[in-house]
């Protein structure tokens, strides 16, 4: 493995905290169509880390590869290699099922399931674990109360999860994911379709889980990635432009792309 | 420019004028059926329908015939409604690109538009003939055989239905269920199911409500039968072909008695229209 990272192009990352997953040479065809150009790249562990840039730069298509959500459908195909503890998801061989507890997901817009609050936090856990009735309340309560929704909610759990609010249905779900105890947290514009207290609240729940999981949230809005990552990315055309901590992105850029999108000048 | 709004606004009328002149000539051969359905069946409705048999003709009743109807469409329901929502789910969660689900979705269009005197005939063929072959002619046609063919009228109902209210559900809910690590066959049925119940529920209702004014596929397998019976291996009378054979009859008393039978029906369909409106409008989960 580590003969391969010599090969390519060195790895831009911004600090001296292990990497988490290690991103080398990827690149990905959409039925032929290559949309991800050789990206190289360390996920710090414990830390946020925001990509940016354009729509269709392809940084959604980047973090639906951590979790191999895209091999839902036909004709998508990543190739190279990202390591998650040493170990290259991308290998066939490696376990979906193990991808998908250590690695969880929230998406653009809430999706809870049609079912109870209870049960929508429930529902992954029971999949994969055979817990006692008590032991599951206890771990429905930690989730809710890790994405800051419990006390909210505390009194509703047997009620359909479809009657909460867009903000709430959001933290629903972000409790889901993390029900699983996964490892890495990845955020796809998880505020783009919520209004700003409710973008408010899931900012700073980003701020406490830092602490326990390592996060990846794809932004389209830049004072979001500046106000809530550690490191940013700047991604445009397919290719990582630049990836450093968060503040030299955003107040002195290396590169001249970098600063065009950051100060609006395209984007 | 005022012209040009003048013309704009006179030719607005002019398209709303020809749109709503026909609306209302649909609408009003509509009422006008349901006008005389409701004026001829219920002067005929009386206690005696319910209560006496067709045997003793115009004397009698339509017991027999609510009570194979009720048998007939229940058991083609059941016949049908999971095969279909089956099938449906097959073509929605398995097959939606691929060009073995183009062709089932196809020959299922087919099926749905398919004359249904020919889906009788066909039951008469592969199913009727070899009981009656099978049994040394003690049975032939029977209930059964007429379920069947409801059965095939109410199938491409329910499987166009469930495939199209499944792919209604967010592509976004089942990668989040995958994302949990949920294999796809939870995902569909405790997850996508229950999102698409009430659709596919209104489906399994619109399917009965079809095939319960069916009177083609019961000619050449049900048969009709003169007396009560509720076997299903025996011949079977039904509403909508007793209404045939008296409309067929000069006596006007068995005339009578027919408008009665067809308003029962229209009532009966009316009733599971009403009902899946209730059911979808109370029950839908919306996703915006």
């Amino acid at each position: 493995m580590n003969d391969l990272a010599a090969a390519t192009a060195a790895p831009l990352t911004g600090a001296a905290v292990p990497a988490k997953i290690k991103v080398r040479d990827v690149h990905f065809y959409y039925n032929g169509y290559h949309a991800l150009k050789g990206i190289n790249m360390d996920i710090p562990e414990k830390q946020v880390t925001a990509i940016i840039g354009p729509s269709g730069c392809g940084k959604s298509t980047l973090l639906r590869i951590f979790n191999r959500i895209y091999a839902i459908y036909p004709k998508l195909e990543a190739k190279g290699n990202i390591e998650l503890d040493g170990e290259n998801i991308l290998d066939p061989s490696y376990s979906m099922n193990r991808l998908r507890t250590k690695v969880g997901m929230v998406f653009q817009k809430p999706v809870p399931f049609p079912m109870t609050i209870f049960e929508n936090v429930a529902y992954g856990i029971r999949h994969h674990e055979r817990l006692s009735r008590a032991d599951m309340e206890i771990r429905v309560e930690q989730a809710l109360r890790s994405a800051a929704l419990w006390d909210e909610v505390k009194d509703k759990l047997k009620q359909s999860a479809l009657g909460l609010s867009g903000g709430q249905q959001q933290r629903l779900c972000i409790a889901r994911g993390i029900a699983l105890r996964p490892e890495v947290l990845l955020l796809d514009e998880p505020t783009s379709a919520l209004d700003p207290i409710a973008t408010g609240r899931i900012e700073q729940l980003v701020e406490e889980l830092k602490h326990e999981y390592t996060i990846v949230i794809v932004t389209h809005n830049m004072q979001q990635a500046a106000r809530c990552s550690d490191r940013t990315a700047f991604m445009y055309l397919g290719e990582l432009i630049e990836f450093d901590n968060t503040e030299k992105i955003f107040t002195k850029p290396g590169k001249k792309q970098t600063e065009d999108y950051i100060t609006g000048r395209f984007g | 420019m005022s012209a040009v709004y003048a013309r704009r606004r006179i030719v607005n009328v002019v398209a709303l004028g020809l749109s709503g002149v026909a609306t209302l000539i649909g609408l009003m051969f509509l009422v006008w059926i349901l006008w005389i359905t409701a004026q001829s069946g219920f002067g005929a409705l009386k206690l005696s329908l319910f209560t006496k048999i067709t045997a003793y003709g115009a004397d009698g009743g339509l017991s027999n015939a609510i009570v194979g109807s009720l048998i007939m469409d229940l058991l083609a329901i059941l016949i049908c409604a999971p095969i279909g929502i089956l099938a449906g789910t097959y073509l929605a969660e398995y097959a939606s690109t691929t060009r073995l689900g183009a062709t089932i979705r196809f020959l299922n269009d087919i099926l749905l538009s398919a004359p249904s005197i020919v889906l009788g005939l066909f039951v008469y063929v592969i199913v009727v003939l070899p009981i009656n072959s099978l049994t040394g002619g003690a049975i032939s046609f029977s209930g059964f055989a007429g379920s069947v063919a409801l059965a095939l009228i109410g199938l491409p109902v329910i499987v166009r239905t469930t495939d199209e209210m499944l792919q209604l559900v967010p592509g976004t809910l089942r990668e989040a269920s995958l994302s949990l690590g949920i294999p796809q066959w939870k995902l569909t049925m405790q997850v996508l199911m229950r999102a698409a119940f009430s659709g596919i529920l209104t489906g399994v209702l619109l399917a009965l409500a079809r095939l319960a004014g069916e009177t083609a596929p019961l000619l050449f397998t049900a048969f009709g039968n003169m007396y009560m019976t509720a076997h299903p291996l025996d011949k079977m009378a039904s509403l909508p072909q007793t209404i045939f054979q008296y409309t067929n009859d000069p006596d006007p008393a068995l005339h009578a008695i027919a408008w009665a039978g067809a308003l029962l029906i229209t009532l009966f369909v009316l009733a599971l229209s009403l009902l899946t409106r209730i059911l979808f409008s109370r029950k839908k989960v919306s996703y915006e």
